[in-house]
Parts: C-alpha cells; sequence; structure tokens
C-alpha cells in the first residue's frame, strides 16, 4: 500500500462563526489520498469543492477536524507555517492560470523558487529545466499577455512542478481552454503522473475530464457523496507507462 | 526573500507604472527639493558672507579699544563723567611691542592708525581730493589692499617718520592727467580743508576698490571727484596733528589657523593687566569671528525656519505617497492572492511593498535633492545679476559661494527613507494581512 499523502478525518468549515448568517459548508469530509494517485474532485457548484480545495492547498484551516498532509498537521498551523507548505509541497494550478502580470515566464516560475531562498543562478536553472519539461522553452521570455491560453497554463504548472511539491492542485486547469489546448493540458498532467509519480487532485465539474482520472470523487452539499475508489482500467493503464 | 530581491522586485514594479510611479514621487520631489533649496541658499548665503569677511582680512581681525570704567554701582551714575583720556591713559607703542613679543605665535601684525583730516592735491589744472590717514605697517596687507606700484609703508617709515605716502591709482590718474610719468617719488602737496599744507613723496600706488573706499560716495559721485585715501605713516601723521602718543584703539591680526575669538579673551586679560591700576579706563576687544558666529547663527535660525515650513510639504508627499500605495495593492490584490498561494509569507509580502514605497521616496528624494541644488545655483546666479545692476560696486568685493548643505542633504535622504516607511507600512500591512482565497478570487 502506498503511503498517505493527503489523511483528512471530520473535516467541517464553517463562515460567520457566531453571527446570524452562519454558514457550514464542509459537514465532516473524510478523505484519504495516497501517493501517486490522480483523484478527481468533481461537484456542482455551490457543492463545496472550492472550499475543500482551499482547505486542501493550505490557504484555509478548517472550522474543525483534522487534515495531514504528509503526516504533517495543516489544521493547527499558523499562517507562517501555511506559507511554508504551500510553497514546498502544494503546486497550484488554476482554471485563469495567475500569472503574475507583466513578468515573464522565467520569473513566474521562479517566484515560488524566490519564495523558497533559492540562490538567483541556481533559480534560474531549475526554473530553465522547468519551461522546457512543459515545452516553453523558447518563450520563457515573453510575459503572459504575449502568450496563448494553452501557453500561460503550461508556465503555471511549471510554476507549480518547482519547488517538486506533495501534490499538484488542479482548479478546472481547462476551464479557460478551448477542448484541443484542453487536452495539450491534460495529457501534460498525465505526463507529470506516469513519468514523476506525482500526485495530482483535479477539481472540475466536468464529468468527461474526471473520468480520465484514477479515482472520482463527488461532492454534494458539503459531503462526499460518492467515491469511486481506483478505478480497475485506470490502474492498468498507470502500469503500462507511455 | 532577500532585501536585494526585494529591491529588483521593486525598481522593477516602479518601471512598469513609470507615470504612477513618478506622479507618486511628485510631492516627495517638491518638498524635498524646497527644502534643499531654501537649505542651499541659507548654506550659501552664510558661506558668502564668511568668506567674503576673510577675503577682507575681517575673520582675523581683532579690533581693540579703550572703553571708560563705568560705575558698578547704580546711584554712582548721577555724579559719574566720562573721563578725559590722557596720554597715560593711551595705549603706548612700548605696550604694543611687548604684547606682540608676548603672543608671537599668534599675532601677526598689531595695527594702529591715525585718522587725518581731508584735502585737495593740486597739480597744474589737475587736482585729486584725499583723506589722509596715517597707518603702521602691515595695515595695507591685512586690509587685503592691493599695491600695483612702489612700495607699502614700512616699520622704518613709521620709525623715522617719513612723508612716505601711498597713493590710489585714482589718484595717479587725475593727479598727472595728461602727463606720461613714473608717479614713484613725485613730490605731492596736500592742502588740508583746515588751511595747513602736507608734503609727501609717492612710495607707492594701491588698487582702489569703489565698494570698500567709496561706499559712502555711492556710484553717483563722478569718478574724477571722488576721494581717496592717502597712507602715510602714522608717527609722521602723529606729528602733523601735533596729537598725543599712544592710541586709543588698535587692531591685532591674529596668524593664520589661530581662533581669534580666544585670542580676543586673552588679550583682554593681557592688556587689563596694564590697567589694572587705571581707575577710568579699561580694555576691551571685539573680534569678527565672534560677530560672525551670531550672523551665521540668525541666518541657521532663519533657514531652519523656512526649511520646515517647506518640510510640510513633504508631508503632503508622503500622504500621496500611502495614497498611491493603496491604490497600487487593490489593483494589485490579485498578484498579492497568487503570490501568497505560491508561498510569500505575510512578512514577505510587506517588505516588498514597504521596500517599494522606501525605494519610490528615496528615487523621489534624490530627484528633490539634485533639482534643490540646482536651484539654489540658479538664485544665487540670478542674485548675482541683480546685485550687479543695483550695487556694482560691491558686487566686486562680494566672494560668492554657492554650496548646498551637507546636513540638510543627509536630514533629507534620511526623511525621504522615513516617509517611505511611515506612508508606506500602513498600505504593506493591508497588503500583507489580505486573505489569499479573497486575493485570489479576486478580479
Amino acid at each position: 500500500m502506498n503511503t498517505l499523502i493527503i489523511e483528512m478525518k471530520q473535516i467541517i468549515k464553517k463562515y460567520y462563526i457566531g453571527q446570524p448568517n452562519e454558514l457550514q459548508i464542509l459537514n465532516g469530509i473524510d478523505l484519504n489520498v495516497s501517493e501517486g494517485e490522480f483523484i478527481s474532485i468533481v461537484g456542482e457548484s455551490g457543492s463545496g469543492k472550492s472550499t475543500l480545495m482551499n482547505l486542501i492547498g493550505a490557504l484555509d484551516r478548517p472550522t474543525s477536524g483534522r487534515y495531514l498532509l504528509e503526516g504533517q498537521d495543516i489544521s493547527q498551523m499558523r499562517d507562517k507555517q501555511l506559507s511554508e507548505v504551500r510553497n514546498q509541497r502544494i503546486g497550484f494550478v488554476f482554471q485563469n492560470f495567475c500569472l503574475v502580470p507583466r513578468t515573464n515566464a522565467l520569473r513566474n516560475v521562479e517566484i515560488p523558487l524566490m519564495y523558497a531562498g533559492m540562490s538567483r543562478k541556481a533559480r534560474r536553472e531549475r526554473a530553465e529545466e522547468l519551461l522546457e519539461m512543459v515545452g516553453m522553452k523558447d518563450r520563457m521570455k515573453h510575459k503572459p499577455n504575449e502568450l496563448s491560453g494553452g501557453q500561460n497554463q503550461r508556465v503555471a504548472i511549471a510554476r507549480a512542478m518547482s519547488n517538486d511539491p506533495a501534490i499538484i492542485l488542479a482548479d478546472e486547469p481547462t476551464g479557460a481552454l478551448d477542448s484541443k489546448t484542453g487536452r495539450l493540458v491534460m495529457d501534460l498532467f498525465h505526463k507529470l503522473h506516469k513519468e514523476k509519480n506525482k500526485t495530482i487532485v483535479l477539481i472540475t465539474h466536468s464529468p468527461e475530464l474526471a473520468r480520465e482520472t484514477q479515482r472520482i470523487v463527488t461532492i454534494s452539499d458539503g459531503s462526499i457523496f460518492a467515491d469511486s475508489g481506483i478505478l480497475p482500467h485506470t490502474e492498468q493503464e498507470k502500469g503500462s507507462g507511455k | 526573500m532577500g532585501f536585494l530581491e526585494c529591491i529588483r522586485l521593486s525598481f522593477g514594479n516602479i518601471r512598469v507604472n513609470k507615470l504612477r510611479s513618478f506622479l507618486t514621487m511628485l510631492g516627495i520631489i517638491i518638498g524635498i527639493s524646497s527644502v534643499i533649496t531654501i537649505t542651499t541658499i541659507g548654506n550659501s548665503m552664510k558661506l558668502t558672507i564668511s568668506n567674503t569677511m576673510n577675503d577682507l582680512g575681517g575673520a582675523n581681525m581683532i579690533y581693540g579699544y579703550l572703553d571708560a570704567s563705568y560705575p558698578e554701582d547704580e546711584k554712582d551714575w548721577e555724579t559719574w563723567v566720562y573721563p578725559e583720556l590722557t596720554e597715560q591713559d593711551r595705549i603706548s607703542d612700548e605696550m604694543i611691542e611687548q604684547y606682540k613679543e608676548s603672543f608671537s605665535d599668534e599675532v601677526s601684525h598689531v595695527i594702529v592708525s591715525e585718522p587725518m583730516e581731508s584735502g585737495k592735491a593740486v597739480h597744474g589744472e589737475n587736482y585729486a581730493n584725499v583723506d589722509m590717514s596715517g597707518i603702521s605697517a602691515g595695515y595695507l596687507d591685512s586690509a587685503k589692499i592691493e599695491i600695483l606700484q612702489g612700495r607699502n609703508i614700512t616699520e622704518q617709515d613709521c620709525q623715522l617718520k617719513k612723508h612716505a605716502c601711498v597713493v590710489s591709482d585714482l589718484f595717479v590718474k587725475y593727479y598727472f592727467q595728461g602727463q606720461e610719468i613714473n608717479p614713484i617719488g613725485q613730490e605731492i602737496l596736500i592742502d588740508t580743508d583746515s588751511g595747513t599744507s602736507f608734503h609727501g613723496v609717492i612710495a607707492g600706488v594701491y588698487k582702489y576698490d569703489a565698494a570698500r573706499f567709496g561706499g559712502n560716495f555711492g556710484s553717483k559721485t563722478a569718478e574724477k571727484d571722488r576721494s581717496t585715501t592717502v597712507f602715510l605713516p602714522v608717527s609722521t601723521a602723529k606729528q602733523f596733528n601735533q596729537s598725543q602718543q599712544g592710541y586709543e584703539t588698535i587692531q591685532i591680526m591674529a596668524s593664520p589657523g589661530t581662533d581669534a575669538s580666544d585670542l580676543s579673551s586673552r588679550t583682554i586679560e593681557y592688556f587689563n593687566d596694564l590697567y589694572s591700576n587705571n581707575p577710568n579706563w579699561n580694555f576691551q576687544c571685539q573680534d569678527m569671528a565672534s560677530e560672525l558666529n551670531v550672523i551665521s547663527q540668525v541666518l541657521d535660525v532663519i533657514t531652519i525656519a523656512i526649511a520646515v515650513i517647506a518640510a510640510i510639504s513633504l508631508l503632503v508627499g508622503g500622504i500621496g505617497v500611502m495614497n498611491i500605495m493603496l491604490v497600487s495593492i487593490i489593483e494589485r490584490t490579485k498578484e498579492i492572492g497568487i503570490r501568497k498561494a505560491l508561498g510569500a509569507k505575510n512578512s514577505s509580502i510587506r517588505t516588498q511593498f514597504l521596500t517599494e514605497a522606501i525605494v519610490i521616496c528615496l528615487i523621489g528624494g534624490t530627484i528633490g535633492i539634485l533639482i534643490g541644488i540646482a536651484n539654489g545655483f540658479l538664485i544665487a546666479k540670478a542674485a548675482v545679476a541683480l546685485g550687479s545692476q543695483m550695487a556694482a560696486d560691491y558686487m566686486d568685493i562680494l566672494t560668492i559661494t554657492v554650496q548646498p548643505s551637507m546636513t540638510a542633504i543627509l536630514v533629507s535622504v534620511f526623511f525621504s527613507m522615513l516617509i517611505g516607511i511611515l506612508f508606506g507600512y500602513y498600505p504593506a500591512n493591508r497588503a500583507a494581512k489580505m486573505s489569499p482565497i479573497d486575493a485570489l478570487r479576486y478580479e
């Protein structure tokens, strides 16, 4: 059995605590994800999947419950420690790319490395290497507004990989792309999964995309409605490689 | 994230938003440049005054004089009469010689003079108006009066009571008008206003300086009719005046590098020892260095007062910086969210924005300092131009010195940094405390 990367127990998230409009978004989520899984979290908008993503990504703390990331308890961490976790262990890929504007691809990929305290020379080398991996090395001096959506998303994936994170957390990564470039991006995730054995959590509302992953977790009304477990056809695919 | 990293990021952001950055700096530029302009002008005025005084021999000069001993008790004032100065009371040549020996390291000259009548020297159809003045050797040197031809009044002239005269170039010009003649060695006859005559021989010619000698004539008196001074040995003058021996006033020239104020007080002690038994008179000194100090202090106070008023505009500039920084963090909310998601700590974000504010203020401050210095020079130029029109004679003797005040520059740099910190902290802190989720969602 693979080691557990994500271990969530009875995660509850409430907003406006103690106020008349108190709102409970997550009603006790239990979720375990093992190393090397490619899992998708699906749900309608308002189901709580974004809130769950924020928690998995250490952007927020649960109101109650326990969340262990690689055995580390995230739920009680201070802001500063959460920043370190995000920097070192999480690679974010967003729907709208979230590249820093007016800053070229190379510098964007360097940002997490800079916050990790890497020297200028070392992080430039690392960033170039990552951009080469996603096929963007020849455009590394381009700024986000000079690149297409698909290209921007590839830069964002390179950036997500920069500190060799435990999880890649992709929030609707193809949502802003046409089907052809969306396909390219999905292929890139598959490649990372197979070649680098990365744990990937894909948040999406698209059943087709979800079907490409090994395991589908469906969220509804703040609870896990269904968990497919590791799907047999993907298990086979995983072993075959490319 | 290192400090250098922050500075690099700041410059990047400033470059990306050139216009906005410039507008932010504008307040700081105006504030700092006004402060620097004012302090440069103040500092330059001070230096001009003291350098001019130095060039005229003022800073090393101590003016010593006999002062009546006033009654200490108030009730004695009613019966007190101003004492008469007798020959015994006066400062004698021996006293001066002994003083010079005692202070030989610190005193270069002790100068005495004897005022004389004015008169007219007539030479055929030509004439020259003169004021006569008896002086001791070294007087002309100390007063930095330039000898153009011939020689100065010497110790020997004084000892031998020679009738050697040092006249002005203006005197030569009009006295010998139309004649090609070497004035040195020529005999002159001066008819004084009271009807006596003085026979003299021209020993030297000095350069007439309207500002120094002709001040009370202004520039309106025709040059030909201006009265210039004829210098002769003080002993000769005393003999001609049939006046008492000894002097009521002396001028002490301190050697270069001597603290004139200090020498002044020790000179007072020295002479008052000699006058300790004199019931009516005592010795007092005034030194230019102390007077200059007073002027400097007054100028300093005025400069600081105006600079403080100008510094208020710095405050306004600082508020401008805060304003723009606040707008800037709202505009860059998304970026802040991204950076936080990528692992920026609150402190990294705070440092980044604070550094940006400080860098903006420092750039603004530097530009302000440069503009301020340039303003100082421009205003000095304008003042010289204006001065030349209004008081041309005086401009020649002014030693114009334009120099920005280093203290003001250092204080300004420090202040621009302080403004950056003060007015940058609040926006930077707001940026730092943004929730990464909200910031990421911001469009």
